[in-house]
């Protein structure tokens, strides 16, 4: 994907026909397609936030979504470089910072989606595991009636129409 | 930097389009036809029914005689025809009197019932055939991810295209899954039906779709319903442009120039997704956008000029409240039964958008041929796609919405009828008797 590979180049190249020198590089991964970044972090905070909901797909989604800027270290307004936090934090302690864009860096929703997702996949994989593989030895007849091919008998979820 | 970029050729640009549009609804016919050819080689009976709005008027039994069941088959599809025309209508209604956002949070609501329920079902089905140790807890869990990440997905919020199209995707197969297991005559004859309603609906002045696509227009609005678009082919020849202060722009113009002047709007910048659906009929053919890619070919002239996204008519893009935030989403219309408006067009951005139930019920086609025999399959497929190949070029002509059923579904039921009585027995003859050509 040329985007990501030569954000700068582009500016310098073709002054005839580069209007404004805004860095054209794109912080989802449907790059010209997708959102641009000020939409971006508003959308990765809520997708952040809804994922609570017994939701670790959602944060999956989010880290897919936003792959670029976990990939790639030249997002400056969204990856702020240690310069720029230092910068941030003595700006902040003479005056009180509204809650600008970019005064929260959203590469924290989106790392917290990644630690969020792993944690809850960690969780319900070594649950369904040890379920799956230790059937009726390890649970006793407590396994019959959680499987689900059962239960769904029992129900009779199947028998729809 | 590099400056020589190849001049891409009509088949890149035409040929990818086409694609793109080809291999999602291969997708979504493929996986039916898979469900199908493992899930019902166990039932029991071909005739263990759904019992639906589709069977209200006559429940098929394997006792009836022909023409029993070629009335029954009659009556139903009319009543299923009946109560599609009647939603649409009423859906109508609801977009004249303004209620969209009930429209939108109704669609949601029945989408996730069908990834829930739906999905939920069909997981279980191949549950009980492979026997899976799965759990209750995780089963649930897992359901409930899908079905709302994928109510996000194609309603609420904007996210990955891949995510959007591969839900999208998703919907049409689990629903036409359900379909196929219709009984035989009742299928054939409900897809017969909805092939002529679909050419009423979208072509004659009178028709539902037409109507509300109209009154959208007219308004500059938005209507909720459950529309693939594909992805637009990225023109290389553009000029590279700012693109994210031409982004925001909404364009409200209508088409004054009804007619196609062949003078393409230079480097403006649409999403691809935010499209409106000014969806299925009427002229929503788009304003072909260059979409600007950030490649170092620059070329002052206009380069490779596609004729359909040089389209000179302009779509209302949507603009819900003012609010510029785009979204992305097409919310779905009508009841379960009638999820989609079918119809093929073309979005904002050149890229060509099929309705979700010309998926389905295309899907529907080949699952019933899946049922018979392979032969069928391939038979129908082809003749689907040489028809949705024909609704494209008919696309191109015409530069307005169309019917995307009549064409697909003709050739696939003539070519269905006639592999299963002719060319099936040429075939086995051929094969028994070891004739190769």
């Amino acid at each position: 994907m040329e985007t990501s590979h030569n954000p700068n180049a582009n500016t310098n190249s073709n002054p005839n026909t580069i209007t404004s020198p805004i860095p054209v590089l794109w912080p989802t991964i449907d790059g010209s397609l997708g959102l641009s970044e000020e939409e971006s972090v508003s959308y990765a905070r809520r997708f952040y936030k809804f994922g609570f909901a017994l939701l670790p797909f959602l944060w999956a989604v989010n880290c897919f979504y936003f792959w670029p800027v976990l990939r790639s270290r030249s997002f400056p307004r969204i990856r702020p470089s240690f310069q720029t936090v230092t910068l941030m934090l003595e700006f902040s302690r003479s005056i009180t910072l509204e809650d600008t864009p970019f005064s929260r860096p959203f590469i924290i929703d989106i790392v917290g989606s990644a630690i969020g997702f792993g944690v809850s996949m960690a969780i319900i994989s070594s649950w369904a595991l040890t379920f799956s593989i230790g059937g009726e030895r390890l649970f006793g007849p407590v396994w019959d009636k959680l499987v689900m091919y059962n239960l769904a008998d029992k129900l009779g979820l199947t028998g729809w129409s | 930097m590099a400056e020589n970029k190849k001049p891409t050729s009509i088949l890149e640009s035409l040929g990818e389009e086409i694609v793109r549009i080809v291999a999602p609804v291969s997708i979504c016919m493929f996986m039916v036809v898979i469900l199908v050819s493992i899930l019902n080689s166990n039932s029991s009976s071909s005739y263990a029914t759904v019992g639906s709005i589709a069977t209200i008027a006559y429940n098929e039994s394997s006792s009836d005689t022909s023409w029993d069941k070629f009335i029954g088959a009659l009556l139903n599809s009319l009543v299923f025809v009946a109560v599609i025309t009647l939603a649409t209508f009423l859906m109508v209604l609801l977009f004249y009197l303004r209620c969209v956002k009930f429209l939108k949070y109704y669609m949601g609501f029945s989408a996730f019932v069908v990834l829930g329920f739906l999905g939920g079902e069909i997981a279980l089905f191949l549950i009980e055939d492979f026997s899976i140790p799965i759990d209750c807890f995780t089963f649930l869990v897992a359901l409930f991810n899908f079905a709302a990440v994928g109510v996000l997905a194609v309603f609420m919020s904007k996210m990955a295209i891949l995510v959007t199209q591969g839900y999208l995707v998703l919907i049409g197969m689990l629903v036409a899954y359900w379909f196929t297991l219709l009984p035989e005559w009742t299928t054939w004859a409900l897809l017969v039906a909805l092939a002529v309603y679909d050419l009423a609906a979208v072509l004659l002045p009178v028709g539902p779709l037409r109507l509300l696509v109209e009154l959208a227009i007219s308004r500059d609005e938005d209507i909720p319903a459950l529309v693939y678009e594909a992805r637009p082919v990225v023109n290389h020849d553009s000029n590279p442009r700012d693109l994210v202060q031409r982004r925001m722009r909404v364009w409200r113009e209508r088409n004054e120039t009804s007619d196609n002047r062949p003078v393409a709007v230079p480097d403006s910048v649409s999403d691809g997704n935010v499209v409106s659906e000014s969806n299925v009929d009427e002229i929503e053919t788009s304003n072909s956008y260059p979409i600007p890619i950030i490649s170092t070919a620059v070329r002052a002239e206009e380069g490779e000029v596609h004729p359909i996204r040089n389209a000179e008519l302009l779509v209302p893009l949507i603009d819900n409240g003012g609010n510029v935030q785009p979204h992305g989403v097409a919310e779905a219309s009508g009841s379960n039964e009638n999820l989609m408006l079918e119809g093929i067009g073309l979005g904002s951005s050149g890229a060509i958008k099929l309705g979700l139930g010309d998926f389905i019920f295309y899907s529907v086609l080949v699952g019933r041929a899946a049922m018979y025999d392979y032969m069928t399959v391939y038979a129908c497929y082809l003749a689907i796609v040489a028809g949705l190949g024909i609704t494209l070029m008919l696309l191109a002509i015409y530069q307005k919405a169309l019917p995307a059923l009549p064409v697909s579904i003709a050739l696939g039921i003539v070519f269905y009828f006639l592999t299963r009585l002719f060319l099936e027995v040429f075939v086995v003859q051929c094969s028994l008797n070891l004739l190769m050509f």
